[in-house]
């Protein structure tokens, strides 16, 4: 089946393909290089790495001024916590969207849509009162992940993915006599896998690059994320830097590099055609 | 599949029931806790203990505060003082606004910008410093006759004026040479001065623009283009001064009209330069205060006071402060030791180390003549320390960050884009101006 | 709201409703305040209450500001706070800045939303059928979307500048003043950005909806003399729809929540507010100038043209099955 596309057209196909990789990597590709020079460069030549004008000056300042050990495993709790609570309760919101009928099921589907649409700023200051004068949850993890804990992008692409799922296999499984949650997460939960990896890379990204919430619910460095202390770097820091140019670059590959290595170490699971094996028995 | 489509409609039509829902449970809730009721905040003037402070977290002034707090711990073991930074960008005002109303300020913030003082006065987060029983007495002696600008409009001062960072024109003195101008005298004096200089630099391809003030809109920008210059050009006139504005006059329009040929010419950029334009070499001049000097070291450079259109003598040219203050916070229970420890933090010794520590100047009355031996030690610092007494800060009235918003767009459009009338953009804004102060 | 517990609608023709599970039988009074799966309410509990500490509070307080001449203040400190009906509302609306942001965010999404569903459907099938280079093309989608805003934005600034590399290739062909200082091309080149940056979510999205598209559908219509491009078109396109859905609703939120881009990219706005987005006027009347009532105000009349938007799109989108 797949040979009946002509040679003309995968060419087309390759072609495309590569052109949106060049676009999408070459901003990418620049910023290493940017981050690895000197002095900047903006003529089409300073795309290539000069080696006359390569140092590592810039990572070096980085490793001087932040305690980079210390940021990682503060963004790695509040990031790890913030997927867990969303993997575990945005699979079962998700399911009881898709798959169950209650009541209140519709009014919570809309509410999950209505979380996406209001920006954040409108909520920052009532939140901040909430949580540091109500709860007394600053300078603490808790009040750094209490606001990101269930990602509703997420709830809402479980719910569809789930609804993907075709009926027919839970009924089977019901009148077998499986329980909700062996539905759940015998049935259900394979099926839903590369879901579940997208979810988990889509939730990781917003508390990895927040800056403003746990800036504002912390003020002790040794609590901060990374993101804080770069974002503190590249604002602050980098304009009294030798290169500031290439210090805002180094910056931006230092919090980006984990995220990458993440997902390129992850990214075999992301796609799985199981849900056709499986819908097909 | 057929099933989805509708039900995900109908679950959409019922969002907006959803946010109405919402909104009505918690609208009565919040009535009274909007309100405002709450615990109470300042524990009064009279406690003692310890306390906690807040400082910029730029690598110098770290160095000072946290040198001030061991000082202060040492000779006061039951009052101890903890340190945290925040940072110096345009958030840290978002964070002492949050801060203020959740009622966990810290007792001192040695990062107070004078122009989001009346907001927080507005707020209830200040402390007015006028009733400390010596209060008004220390401040004016410490500062003289520049701590008027920070008093607020019912009279009392809810900052400590603190530290300035009197702005100058910097200039290249490389580029200047190579441009076959004076590189040890520039001929910057006038506005004819200025333009026929940076003529020199474009044209001759020294560096891509002679100067380059950021060319954004946000509130702040104005006051490294246009307010340093609007302060030599009147002779120390406020933006605002007893509740109108000033600047529809013939200076402002001199000024106005000055950077408006500096756009038009190319010798400034209407884009935003990534990082500091003079310490790449990508300009020939710049206008900042003197905590910069440590960032251009790699430059061969020099400064002057900002120019005025008939050349007023440096000796009388005045400039805008770029001041950053002390505020003692309401939340803060040890009032009585968060004043002791301003007072200390500002005495004439701790000012000393600022200045060594920091290259930014105290404000303080006399300061060249308290401390003779670091200028002399330091001779680059001298102009700015002298420069520091005829200094302009920004104009101490309701709504100041809106205010300054307003001229910045006016500004932006008239000037920077060069779109409309000059003239009518300023009196347009001087209008709301005029009624967002009156507020 | 009754419509998941109403017997006529969810026993739809391919949801034989005796099947599902024997619950109705056993529990009739749960089952009517509850619905048939009162599990489902469980499952959700921890989410409920989640939103209503973290969401519904503070959203209910800022419409409550909305509608009242508030400003924040320090606890304890008495200040009067009258309702003032639409009064905020008023002083948004007819402020020129305000239409001018909500101006600008549509000519962001006109931009945005068709770029990103078609280009993203289109990556994604591509990728979808090759087996070689996989693995680095997908990571190639991915990195933007992985890399905060605060960091692609300095290489942006440098791509785009007046001398920059991007006019450097275009020689005469730059436009002047240069992309993010031309009022016209400002706008354009945030739009440009943000689908360049979260492309690859979107991306990601179609891809697993594509694992769902049944191979025999292929086979089917390949049978019947379609070739790849009328395959695209008649099983690819309807097959994903519900993925469909979701793209243009995030990104059509996405772009009405545009903040950073604005701020950091166009230093506020600028060119004279030519990309200054409602969000960005919420940040600086509310958070900046301390006038958070008419923050608010903004806030509220963005979301509810979001919402009515997202029903738009769901009536005209969802329909044609």
């Amino acid at each position: 089946m797949r040979n009946t596309m002509s040679k003309g057209q995968r060419t087309l196909r390759g072609v495309v393909l590569a052109l949106g990789a060049f676009v999408f990597l070459f901003p990418f590709y620049y910023m290493i290089v940017g981050s690895l020079q000197e002095s900047p460069d903006p003529t089409v030549g300073g795309a290539f790495p000069n080696p006359g004008n390569l140092t590592g000056e810039n990572y070096a300042d980085i490793n001087a001024r932040i305690n980079l050990f210390q940021g990682l495993l503060n963004s790695g709790i509040f990031t790890g916590a913030v997927i867990l609570g969303t993997v575990v309760f945005g699979i079962l919101v998700g399911y009881a969207l898709a798959q169950l009928q209650w009541r209140g099921r519709g009014v919570t589907f809309s509410i999950a849509l209505l979380v996406q649409i209001v920006p954040f700023q409108l909520l920052l200051i009532p939140l901040y009162v909430l949580i540091a004068r109500d709860y007394g949850l600053a300078d603490s993890y808790l009040g750094m992940i209490l606001p990101f804990a269930i990602n509703s992008t997420a709830v809402i692409i479980f719910r569809q993915y789930f609804l993907q799922i075709p009926k027919e296999l839970f009924d089977a499984a019901r009148i077998d006599g499986a329980t909700e949650l062996k539905l759940l997460t015998s049935v259900a939960l394979p099926l839903v896998r590369p879901a579940l990896v997208t979810v988990m890379l889509l939730t990781f990204i917003g508390p990895w690059n927040e800056f403003l919430w746990p800036f504002l619910i912390t003020k002790e460095a040794d609590l901060q994320p990374l993101a804080v202390s770069l974002a503190n770097y590249i604002s602050n820091v980098a304009a009294t830097a030798a290169n500031p140019f290439g210090a805002v670059l180094a910056g931006a590959c230092v919090l980006a590099a984990p995220a990458v290595l993440l997902f390129i170490a992850f990214q075999r699971y992301f796609i799985s055609t199981d849900i056709g094996s499986g819908v097909k028995g | 599949m057929s099933t989805k489509t509708p039900r995900t409609r109908r679950t959409l039509a019922t969002a907006s029931a959803a946010a109405l829902a919402l909104v009505a449970v918690t609208a009565c809730s919040s009535g009274g806790d909007g309100g405002g009721g709450g615990n109470g905040g300042g524990g009064g003037e009279e406690g003692r203990g310890d306390i906690t402070v807040w400082y910029s977290n730029n690598e110098q002034e770290v160095a000072w505060a946290e040198q001030m707090i061991e000082a202060w711990n040492a000779d006061n073991p039951d009052q101890q003082v903890e340190g945290q930074e925040i940072p110096a960008g345009a958030s840290s005002e978002e964070v002492i606004g949050a801060a203020i109303t959740a009622g966990n300020a810290p007792c001192l913030i040695y990062n107070t910008a004078p122009v989001a003082v009346p907001q927080f006065q507005k707020q209830g987060g200040l402390v007015s410093l006028s009733e400390f029983e010596d209060g008004d007495e220390y401040i004016e002696e410490r500062s003289g006759e520049t701590a008027a600008q920070y008093a607020s409009e019912d009279g009392a001062y809810y900052q400590m004026p603190w530290k300035s960072n009197p702005v100058m024109l910097f200039y290249n003195k490389d580029m200047f040479e190579a441009a076959g101008l004076d590189a040890e005298n520039p001929s910057l004096a006038t506005y004819d001065d200025f333009l026929a200089a940076s003529k020199e630099i474009v044209d001759k391809g020294i560096a891509p623009n002679a100067i380059n003030p950021a060319p954004t809109s946000e509130f702040f920008q104005s006051w490294f283009d246009f307010y340093p210059m609007y302060a030599a050009e009147t002779g120390g006139t406020q933006l605002v001064e007893d509740g109108a504005s000033t600047f529809t006059s013939e200076d402002g329009y001199a000024v106005a009209e000055l950077w408006k040929t500096m756009y038009d010419e190319g010798y400034s950029s209407r884009e935003q330069y990534q990082g500091d334009s003079f310490a790449d070499g990508q300009s020939a001049m710049a206008t900042v205060g003197p905590w910069a000097i440590g960032v251009y070291d790699d430059v061969n450079w020099g400064a002057v006071p900002v120019p005025t259109s008939d050349g007023i003598a440096p000796s009388e040219t005045y400039t805008f402060s770029d001041a950053k203050n002390i505020g003692l916070y309401t939340a803060c229970e040890n009032q009585a030791t968060a004043w002791d420890l301003l007072k200390f933090s500002t005495s004439e010794e701790q000012d000393g180390q600022l200045l060594e520590l920091t290259g930014q100047m105290p404000l303080r009355a006399n300061l060249t003549e308290t401390y003779p031996e670091f200028f002399e030690e330091n001779p680059a610092y001298e102009l700015f320390g002298d420069q520091a007494s005829r200094t302009v800060e920004v104009p101490n009235v309701p709504n100041a960050v809106t205010v300054w918003q307003t001229f910045r767009d006016a500004y932006s459009e008239a000037v920077i884009f060069g779109e409309g009338d000059i003239q009518s953009s300023f009196e347009d804004a001087a209008t709301e101006i005029d009624e967002l102060v009156s507020e | 709201m009754t419509t998941a517990t109403s017997p006529r609608r969810t026993g739809g023709p391919d949801r034989p409703s005796g099947a599902a599970g024997g619950s109705p039988q056993k529990h009739p009074l749960l089952n009517r305040i509850f619905g048939k799966h009162p599990l489902g309410l469980i499952f959700s509990a921890p989410y409920l209450v989640f939103i209503a500490i973290v969401f519904a509070y503070p959203l209910g307080l800022a419409v409550w500001i909305a509608f009242h001449d508030f400003y924040f203040t320090a606890p304890g400190v008495p200040v009067d706070r009258p309702f003032v009906g639409f009064d905020n509302f008023r002083t948004a609306l007819t402020d020129p800045d305000v239409w001018q942001a909500f101006g600008n965010v549509g000519i962001f999404l006109l931009i945005n939303v068709p770029l990103t569903v078609v280009l993203s459907l289109v990556l994604a099938n591509g990728l979808n059928q090759i087996t070689r280079f996989r693995t680095f093309l997908r990571v190639a989608y991915y990195v933007p979307y992985v890399t905060a805003s605060v960091a692609v934005v300095g290489v942006w600034l440098f791509l785009f500048n007046g001398n920059g590399l991007v006019n450097e290739i275009l020689g005469p062909l730059a436009p002047s003043p240069s992309w993010l200082i031309n009022s016209t091309w400002a706008m354009p080149t945030i739009a440009l950005f943000v689908t360049w940056k979260q492309l690859g979510l979107y991306i990601l999205l179609y891809l697993a909806a594509l694992q769902n598209v049944q191979q025999e559908l292929y086979e089917s219509a390949s049978t019947d003399g379609a070739g790849k491009v009328r395959q695209f078109f008649s099983v690819t396109v309807p097959g994903v729809r519900p993925a469909t859905l979701l793209v243009l609703l995030l990104s059509t939120v996405t772009g009405a929540n545009l903040f950073t881009e604005p701020y950091l990219l166009t230093g506020g706005g600028g060119p004279n507010g030519s990309s200054a987005s409602p969000v960005l006027i919420m940040y600086q009347r509310g958070l900046e100038q301390g006038n958070p009532d008419v923050a608010a105000a903004i806030g509220v009349i963005l979301i509810v043209l979001v919402l009515i938007l997202a029903y738009l799109q769901n009536r005209f989108a969802g329909e044609r099955n």
